[in-house]
């Protein structure tokens, strides 16, 4: 049976990585408050976790790479490939995020709803910061288990890194909206 | 070495100023519907949801798709049996993971005070027909990428993904809100 074979293989993960988003879907449920206070929030939020997802699979997909071509492995970890790696995505997270937040700022500008531009970019600029280096250092310990254990990291950094990194950008978007309503 | 943090952020930096784009445009969507999530905190748990689902299903086949163009026991026509076999397994695993997932999140609202007064059953069907169609819609749009892309001598392994995660963010939220109007809820 080809079709029950598929099933039984893609449906656990893909409703365990949907339960992963409930967590993160349930943060956005608690973030009401904030989103009503800060005009432009709720369109940041579908950018900045597309962009935490786009760099963190890249990562992880370019790890794996590296791993099937013997550049890097669990005793080889730390080297010069990885850290060119860490750099441009902090480097991608922190343009990318400027950019967000100007777009945010203009486009709502233009739909006659007037956020505070210092506040929205400072949001969303924190959010991507912090989620990049957290994830950036989940990515490493999650490679450097599956190597350890001779896994193959393609069958494993996509699915895991998306579900970390819905819920982590999640609560970073959120943990950041609170510093910045509180310091500005 | 092979990687350059330069080369990292330049090849890096197209994509996702086109992803971007598009996600602002699905967020201006969400803030123009912004009073009747507030008023249905619910459904703003849902969204991280039905994105996620949807864009899994649709990397999934994508990737089935790509391995099987580049093996060769997927042919390049609309009429291949095979890719309808996946196409249509697709839609049974988004069926099913729709309708558990909205269960699960009913009761976390339930477990939250979010749930304001709408029914279970009303509940699971708003969410699990925007889940239909936007698998249904992700699912055409994961093979028409690889099909295109496979024909173009370009590597649908790379291509898929990123298309159908970001369809799949802006449709998600269109196809919850026209069965929210349809359902007459939130407005």
């Amino acid at each position: 049976m080809y079709a029950k074979e598929m099933v039984k293989q893609s449906l656990p993960l893909i409703v365990f990585c949907g339960l992963g988003a409930i967590v993160a879907g349930s943060t956005l449920g608690v973030m009401t408050d904030l989103l009503r206070e800060i005009p432009g929030l709720i369109v940041v939020i579908p950018a900045i976790i597309a962009m935490r997802g786009n760099i963190s699979t890249a990562f992880g997909s370019r790890l794996g790479s590296a791993y099937h071509l013997g550049i890097i492995d669990a005793d080889n970890l730390w080297n010069e490939e990885l850290k060119q790696n860490i750099i441009g995505n902090l480097i991608l997270s922190f343009f990318v995020a400027i950019i967000i937040g100007v777009l945010a700022y203009a486009t709502s500008l233009l739909l006659h709803v007037y956020p505070n531009p210092i506040k929205l970019i400072s949001i969303v600029l924190l959010a991507g910061v912090i989620s990049a280096v957290i994830l950036t250092l989940i990515t490493i310990v999650i490679i450097y288990l599956v190597f350890k254990r001779g896994y193959d990291p393609d069958n494993i950094t996509g699915p895991a890194l998306a579900t970390f990194g819905d819920i982590i950008t999640m609560i970073c978007i959120f943990g950041s909206a609170i510093l910045v309503e509180a310091i500005l | 070495m092979i990687y350059s943090w330069k080369k990292i952020v330049k090849y890096g930096m197209p994509l996702l100023t086109v992803t971007i784009l598009i996600e602002i445009f699905a967020g201006q969507i969400l803030q123009g519907r912004q009073n009747s999530l507030l008023l249905f905190p619910v459904f703003l748990i849902t969204i991280p949801v039905i994105n996620s689902v949807g864009g899994n299903i649709g990397s999934v086949l994508g990737a089935r798709l790509a391995s099987g163009l580049h093996v060769g026991y997927i042919s390049l026509s609309l009429e291949d049996k095979e890719m309808h076999d996946n196409l249509f397994i697709s839609l049974l695993i988004g069926f099913i993971t729709y309708f558990i997932l909205s269960i699960v999140i009913y009761f976390v609202a339930l477990f939250g005070n979010l749930t304001e007064d709408i029914a279970l059953i009303e509940f699971i069907a708003i969410f699990v027909l925007t889940g239909v169609l936007l698998v249904s819609t992700v699912a055409l749009v994961s093979v028409l990428t690889a099909f295109l892309s496979f024909k173009r001598g370009l590597d649908p392994d790379d291509m898929v993904a990123p298309v159908v995660t970001t369809v799949g963010d802006v449709m998600g939220i269109v196809f919850l809100f026209l069965m929210l109007g349809i359902f007459g809820v939130g407005i």
